[in-house]
């Protein structure tokens, strides 16, 4: 994403009222709230399809490296 | 393909006493961090651990210090082992007796919580034992998931 763009979008996600981060700026609060009214099998299942998902990014990019 | 969901509704199926501790209970508490295997206390008896090979049987469970040594548990292996590092087809299983902070699997149980799942009842640890586990690790990964936990009860409250 060109760095204005990413910008524009810190701006625009700071402006919302559900944004916010703790106290040491670790933690992106609305991802936690949103994570928080789920279940916990709901989120034991995200946990899994992101492994998933990182693992295929690791296969492509190997791919991508691999390529002549 | 990991499939840690998997990996504990067979733990769940084949009736194996244990508890969900670790970064797979963080997620089920609610830390938005990602784990790559799952930890469980359980207890060390012979019938248990037998139930844990039964119930990874078809996933072609190894030591995970020896990926040359299929799981295949004797009564003998049983009486001596304190924990049991394993890796399937599906990912990682560490099986501990007991949890650095907490500590045998009776205390862990003590101080865990029942959550219904779609194929039936898990415990996991509790929060504040979990943040007491995970001050005892102390590595940079459990610092941060300590801050998420912390931060978790904090909402708790707050509803």
């Amino acid at each position: 994403m060109p760095k204005k763009n990413a910008k524009a979008e810190m701006v625009l996600k700071e402006a919302s009222p559900a944004y916010g981060v703790s106290a040491d700026g670790d933690i992106d609060l609305s991802l936690l709230r949103d994570n928080l009214a789920k279940t916990p099998w709901e989120r034991m299942q995200a946990n899994d399809d992101a492994l998933n998902f990182a693992e295929s990014l690791r296969t492509a990019m190997k791919k991508h490296h691999a390529k002549p | 393909m990991q499939n840690l969901s998997e990996l504990t509704r067979r733990l769940i199926s084949s009736r194996v006493e244990f508890v969900l501790v670790g970064g797979f209970a963080a997620a089920a508490h609610g830390v938005t961090l990602v784990t790559l295997d799952v930890d469980i206390c359980c207890r060390f008896s012979e019938a248990n651990l037998m139930r844990i090979q039964k119930a990874f049987a078809d996933l072609h469970p190894v030591h995970r210090s020896r990926p040359d040594l299929p799981l295949e548990l004797t009564p003998e292996q049983c009486a001596s082992l304190k924990n049991l590092y394993l890796k399937t087809d599906l990912g990682i299983v560490d099986c501990l007796g007991e949890v650095l902070g907490v500590g045998n699997f009776e205390a862990v149980l003590k101080h865990s919580v029942e959550v219904e799942l779609p194929y039936g009842k898990c415990r996991i640890l509790g929060l504040d034992a979990l943040i007491h586990a995970k001050v005892a690790m102390n590595r940079d990964h459990d610092r941060i998931t300590v801050k998420y936990l912390k931060e978790i009860k904090k909402q708790q409250s707050q509803n």
